[in-house]
């Protein structure tokens, strides 16, 4: 494989915890305009503790889920009761005021007689774990997939299981789930915190591969493009968020044939695509012909 | 320190003046459609740098600047319409919000394939130097901006409430399926209104740009958020609301930008949003 | 896999020491006839003193989307100086990019170099962010 095909193999898998993360929270019938918050949260956070305080990159990572999903928990609390557009903006608002605190966030410590550490709006650099550790590229690109892989099989599982069920249920009708006994309320919040975990660890693994943050990486375009994602792939499986990344990086960024063009024919794809399958390629529909063709 | 709260607020007036406008059309598609359209400030974008293309080539002059502005902002209203909103009138509203997104992404890029510059220098509404009254500055495009800002509403109120296509379009927000029995057109209806709010979207657009004398490819987003922003503010759906919202947001920028520099400025703008939000007064949450 | 597996255990027990002294990169761009596509020169230093042999890996992101909009990596090849190196730049518009510079060889390093690029050149990002308005 080339270098070339490595990277985008790499930006799909990182973009793929996001739009699983962005799916996850569509499922449970919430539209989130801020995971790219929580993407964030976990790169600037695992970035500091790999290159300010020297921790190994998988405890790092570890650290960097659960404030992702503290942080999910802290923006659901208040805004879970909201519905639709109510939502989506006040996660956007979250969202936004999340990017600020990076552009505010002076914390610099001298290591080797370099400071190092985020600098505000000229952003964090030398998150250098993965080459002082000499992890080559086409290593960490298998363990972002396999990452990614074990994400998808517990999504599968937990869909078979009542779980799944419940997680649709209570997305397309929460009276009805209330009244057969769910708490929607803490449910939810058990999903994002999930999905704000998620997204964090695609954020860890995002600023170990670039070995540079800034605050702008991590505004509403990051967001929208994944939750654009999670509805072109299809709502049916977790497999259609990842063919939304898929289709747009994989085929129109990595063929380069629309170079220059890619969005306008990018956009007007999905447009289209939306008229046809308002639930994406993969919905439920397509997804229940699928399991009986092949089962 | 009282003078500088006064200035602050001419100042913030000012800038909600350009808020309400953005909000105004961006209120008038939800109110009646009961769809986010997020290519509203895109396809503004793509007006302004329709009216900047013609003004490099031609040099032409503000007026004919503002009707290309306006008329290529229509343009890529009725566009978004036929193609975001038409095909999901009574489907999913998420996926035609989707849909503008990705046409979001067209608009941008087409603007920015025909000016690949990261800023292009837009006339000047007015050339002079700014108002002094009574020590405050007052800029003239401010009050340009003001005035267009009533008068906008004004002629809104008027064709709302005092034509055949206001009593349709009143008729389509109250009930749709009605509306529909009744013999209106609601697809006539839902291209009217996107056209309406589109005009409203390139006068802000020119109006802004001419009073910053520059555009930039940010434009996009900015009208949108902005839009959004005031138009939540304002309690969804309502016209005064949305202008009641622009000049809050307006103020509390100024205000916050003086007091706590432009980061913080951002900053509580979204803050204050995401508070009223959570808390959630009755008049904000429902409708 | 195997691989990557058991280094993600050796890696939780063992932290291993940072490498001493850093590279820094210097670039240098020129736009050529062709719109969005510049010359590039690249100047590698460590501890002051140029750095030859290395082989290295362009490419560029924009920072407003990640993970999106990179362009296909270049292979750097040393120019007439030691520690110096050209490359030819393909970007798909103007504006702010974050020039990656990928070293192995000798190094193994990734360098990030924030550049605004326009019609007359590349000029070093000191302050990113800049509002619309004042």
């Amino acid at each position: 494989m080339d270098d070339y095909a490595v990277g985008v193999l790499t930006n799909i898998g990182l973009f793929g915890f996001l739009a699983i993360s962005a799916y996850l929270l569509l499922l449970a019938g919430e539209m989130s305009f801020g995971q790219q918050a929580f993407f964030g949260v976990g790169a600037y956070s695992g970035g500091m503790l790999t290159a300010m305080f020297g921790w190994p990159l998988p405890l790092a990572a570890i650290a960097a889920m659960g404030l992702g999903a503290l942080a999910a928990l802290m923006v659901a609390l208040p805004t879970l009761r909201l519905r639709g557009l109510y939502f989506a903006m006040a996660t956007l608002a979250a969202a936004e005021m999340a990017r600020i605190g990076f552009e505010l966030l002076h914390w610099q410590v001298e290591i080797e007689g370099e400071k190092i550490g985020p600098e505000g709006t000229q952003g964090f650099r030398s998150i250098r774990w993965v080459f002082e550790n000499g992890v080559e590229p086409g290593a960490y690109l298998a363990i972002i997939w396999l990452m990614l892989a074990a994400v998808v099989a517990a999504i599968l599982a937990l869909e078979r299981a009542r779980l799944g069920a419940t997680l649709r249920g209570v997305g397309e009708d929460p009276e009805l789930a209330a009244a057969l006994g769910v708490d929607v309320t803490r449910f939810k919040l058990g999903v994002a915190a999930v999905a704000g975990a998620l997204a964090a660890f695609g954020g860890v693994l995002y600023a170990h591969h670039n070995t540079y943050v800034e605050p702008r990486n991590f505004d509403i375009m990051l967001g929208v493009h994944s939750l654009a994602y999670a509805l072109i792939g299809g709502l049916g499986t977790v497999f259609g968020p990842l063919l939304g990344v898929i289709v747009d990086l994989g085929l129109l960024e990595g063929s380069r044939f629309f170079q220059g063009y890619r969005m306008i024919v990018f956009g007007g794809l999905v447009a289209l695509l939306l008229v046809f399958r308002p639930r994406g390629l993969l919905d439920e529909r397509m997804v229940r012909w699928l399991k009986q063709r092949f089962s | 320190m009282l003078f500088d709260l006064m200035q602050n607020t001419l100042d913030g007036l000012a800038a909600g003046a350009s808020y309400a406008l953005l909000a105004v059309g961006f209120t008038l598609i939800f109110g009646v459609l009961r769809r986010v359209n997020l290519s509203y400030g895109p396809a503004i974008m793509l007006g302004c740098y329709a009216a900047t293309l013609v003004h490099l080539h031609f040099g032409a002059g503000l007026l004919v600047l503002a009707i290309v502005c306006v008329l290529a902002t229509v343009l890529a209203g009725a566009f978004v319409e036929r193609l975001c909103f038409a095909p999901h009138r009574r489907g999913s509203a998420i996926a035609a919000m989707v849909a503008s997104f990705a046409l979001w992404m067209q608009l941008e890029e087409a603007a920015i394939l025909a000016l690949p510059k990261h800023l292009y220098a837009f006339p000047g509404l007015y050339e002079g130097a700014p108002l002094e009254v009574a020590g405050f500055t007052v800029r003239i495009e401010a009050l340009v901006m003001l005035g267009a800002a009533v008068l906008v509403c004004v002629l809104l109120w008027w064709t709302l409430y005092r034509t055949r296509f206001g009593v349709a379009a009143r008729s389509v927000i109250d009930s749709p399926l009605a509306a529909e029995l009744s013999g209106i057109s609601v697809g006539r209806v839902s291209m009217g209104v996107f056209a309406l709010a589109s005009a409203i979207g390139g006068l802000a657009g020119f109006l802004i740009s001419a009073s910053v004398e520059q555009v930039t490819p940010m434009l996009g987003m900015w009208s949108t958020l902005k839009g959004l922003l005031a138009m939540m503010l304002g309690g969804l759906g309502s016209l005064p609301g949305a202008v009641v919202g622009a000049l809050v947001l307006g103020l509390v920028e100024a205000h916050s930008q003086w007091f706590l520099g432009p980061q913080l400025r951002d900053f509580i703008a979204f803050l204050l949003l995401f508070v009223l939000l959570a808390i959630g007064p009755r008049w904000m949450t429902t409708r | 896999m195997a691989q990557a597996t058991l280094f993600l255990i050796l890696a939780l027990v063992v932290p291993l020491p940072a490498l001493a002294q850093r590279t820094q990169a210097e670039l240098a761009c020129t736009p050529t006839k062709t719109d969005f596509i510049y010359d590039c020169s690249i100047r590698l230093m460590r501890g002051g003193q140029p750095l030859p042999g290395a082989q290295i890996t362009v490419g560029a992101d924009m920072p407003s989307m990640p993970m999106a909009h990179n362009v296909k990596p270049v292979k750097a090849v040393p120019g007439k100086h030691a520690g110096e190196y050209h490359a030819k730049l393909d970007l798909e518009m103007l504006g702010e990019w974050a020039v990656k510079l990928r070293l192995s060889g000798p190094v193994r390093d990734q360098l990030i170099l924030l550049y605004d690029f326009d019609e007359k050149g590349a000029r070093q990002v000191t302050l990113s962010g800049k509002p619309l308005r004042k």
